[in-house]
């Protein structure tokens, strides 16, 4: 009978000699216990310490910051990382009695597509970690990690690496590939919490998630366990766990709704905040001419690759939110662009040029070009109207994960009064049928998460 | 001009899911409104009160949007007169717009496609069908749109994206509020 398990250990698992030997106590407990544990591990560490992947990535930009490095040789760097780890972790287990064996992802079996640093995985071939497991020893697989098939157009054979969350994305991989029994995540916090227990003291731990749930706290900013892991465990249906590995805590089951609990079906879960956001407003103040405008407003961003989120339109008005890193490429893009919609050819103007202009001292471009319009505007045959826009450079989304709100009036009112009556600005507001985020200035971030969950009842009761 | 984002078509990969658009699910029976709020300081109080009573009445809305001068957000349309009802006394503005639909584009990883809402208001534009309001999360965009522009709307889109109801997986899903 199949009674394989994956377990995968984060960097602060792995970070020292004495994280490690507590992850390889988990690891021996399960094989103690009759399972056929898999291990995956991350890099060791955080950014900073030698063999962390940021800090080995830090390294090749230092080689010349005007070059980038080339993705090919950045993965071949960032995968040493969680080889070194994998090659100490397997040697921590066989210093203990436990006879194990590092695989590489490659060597695990991982095929890969060829986008390198933030592949995706096309097919597994696990056959050395079932000859691993029959052989007896305990295979330990790099995160993160996989290779191109060896007949791939663009990369053959080449070692990839997975992106964000990559590590998680491997143990789910693997567990669906295995058909295991269960994968758990083991971290640095006992579970998956109503909220960022750095900023909510009685933030509680969760005995059960869906996926579903789970895949939104990740996506809205939790890092408890990253959403592509949860999809592909919801996905093959394999129990996940996220534990921890310096506690006996049991942890947080996540689960398919239909094996949830009633009680989860209609919930408030938690709290979360992610995001530095720009928040942009365009003033086009002509309705019939407004879709043509804000269209060539997508296209621009599009092409420049900012994502735009929390798009708003009303009669008079465009407002959108950028990644703070995008947004001065945004705000340099729509600066003194000009959008010309055409009318009726037989009236005069015939044409509308709109012109967008932010602010004083962010309007460069505009003060150029727009002087340059006046000649065409004096003929008569085009009208130039001037877009304002204005920017609220430091915000953050706040997110109330609610299950299936929308069929339960009420949280969004709650939300609304909670964050208002404390004076939180609201910039603008998101709901999806997982969640009812709210955009806020960044400097209120912790007090709204806190406000949320005190509202919603959230917290553990407090300790006498 | 165009834009080379036409078609951000999910492919079918093993265990993982690839970042694209899958699926297109149609919700229907729905109104918009819009009710119109002070520009001034009490905007906020009226907001919340809107809000508080629609919550009193058991009326859920979602696509909330905030403008400077209004509150928009969707509704089922056989809640209009609810909605009428239960905050006439506030004497603000309200004009309900029913017949309206709720297009769900379903993507894997929607925030990493750059380019989604251009496509998606491409189609829209090409099937001659308005933009009422835009919803995004991280895996969906939800578009309300005429309800009686529906199948065009779904049919750009679906050509769009590459979609297929002979593929397996990908479907479209006709729902009705209530029932997802």
């Amino acid at each position: 009978m199949n009674n394989i398990i994956v377990q995968k250990f984060g960097g602060t698992s792995v970070a020292t000699d004495a994280n490690r030997r507590l992850a390889a106590g988990k690891i021996i407990a399960a094989k103690k216990s009759g399972k056929q544990p898999v291990v995956v591990v991350s890099a060791i560490g955080r950014r900073g310490e030698p063999y962390a992947t940021d800090t080995l990535a830090d390294e090749m930009r230092k080689i010349d910051p005007a070059f980038p490095p080339h993705p090919h040789e950045m993965d071949i760097m960032m995968a040493c990382g969680e080889i070194i780890s994998t090659a100490i972790m397997a040697s921590t287990l066989q210093s203990m009695g436990h006879p194990a064996i590092a695989l590489s992802g490659g060597q695990a079996g991982i095929i890969t597509d060829s986008e390198h640093g933030n592949a995706r995985i096309l097919a597994i071939h696990p056959h050395a970690i079932r000859n691993a497991l029959e052989l007896g020893l305990i295979p330990v697989v790099c995160g993160f990690q996989g290779v191109t098939k060896f007949n791939d157009e663009n990369s053959s054979g080449s070692l990839t690496t997975l992106g964000r969350g990559g590590s998680d994305t491997t143990a789910s991989a693997l567990g669906a590939a295995l058909n295991a029994t269960a994968v758990e995540i083991y971290t640095d916090v006992d579970g998956v919490k109503t909220a960022d227990p750095d900023m909510v003291a009685n933030a509680r731990t969760l005995e059960v998630c869906t996926y579903e749930e789970v895949a939104e706290i990740a996506h809205q900013g939790a890092k408890v366990v990253h959403p592509r892991a949860a999809e592909i465990a919801m996905d093959y249906g394999i129990p996940l766990w996220v534990k921890s590995t310096f506690t006996d805590h049991p942890g947080t089951e996540i689960v398919a709704e239909s094996r949830a609990p009633q009680s989860l079906y209609q919930r408030i879960t938690g709290v979360t905040h992610t995001g530095k956001l720009a928040f942009i407003r365009l003033e086009i103040e002509n309705e019939e001419h407004k879709p043509a405008v804000e269209q060539e407003v997508y296209r621009l961003m599009a092409r420049a690759g900012v994502n735009t989120f929390l798009t708003s339109f009303s009669p008079a008005a465009l407002s959108f939110a950028v990644n703070r890193e995008n947004y001065p490429t945004a705000r340099d893009l729509l600066d003194g662009m000009v959008v010309p919609v055409a009318t009726d050819p037989n009236n005069r103007p015939a044409t509308y040029l709109y012109i967008f202009k932010f602010s004083e001292g962010l309007d460069l471009a505009y003060r150029n070009q727009r002087p340059l319009l006046l000649s065409l505007e004096e003929s008569g045959l085009v009208h130039v109207v001037d877009v304002p826009g204005t920017a609220h450079e430091n915000c953050t989304v706040v997110s109330v994960i609610a299950n299936k709100h929308r069929l339960v009036p009420g949280v969004m009112i709650a939300v609304f009064e909670a964050l208002t009556t404390a004076g939180i600005e609201i910039l603008q507001m998101a709901d999806s049928d997982m969640s009812i985020s709210a955009l806020v200035p960044e400097n209120d971030a912790s007090r709204a998460v806190r406000l949320l969950h005190d509202t919603f009842g959230l917290g553990s009761p407090a300790v006498p | 001009m165009s834009v080379a984002t036409h078609g951000v078509a999910a492919k079918h990969v093993s265990f993982e899911r690839d970042r694209g658009v899958y699926r297109i699910t149609v919700t229907d029976g729905l109104a918009h409104v819009v009710v119109k709020v002070s520009k001034e300081s009490d905007r906020q109080s009226q907001v919340l009160s809107i809000f508080r009573r629609l919550a009193d009445a058991h009326i859920p809305v979602f696509l909330v949007k905030l403008h400077r001068a209004a509150v928009t957000f969707a509704i089922e349309a056989e809640k209009i007169p609810d909605v009428e009802n239960c905050i006439s006394d506030l004497n603000l503005g309200l004009v309900s717009s029913p017949d309206v639909a709720l297009i769900s584009i379903i993507a894997s990883s929607m925030r990493e496609l750059s380019g989604i809402l251009v496509s998606i208001a491409d189609s829209l534009q090409r099937a001659g069908v308005r933009l009422i309001a835009v919803g995004d999360s991280h895996n969906s965009v939800q578009c309300l749109v005429d309800g009686s522009r529906i199948d065009d709307a779904v049919c750009e889109l679906k050509e769009t994206f590459g979609l297929n109801d002979e593929i397996d997986g990908i479907e479209q899903v006709r729902t009705t509020t209530g029932n997802e």
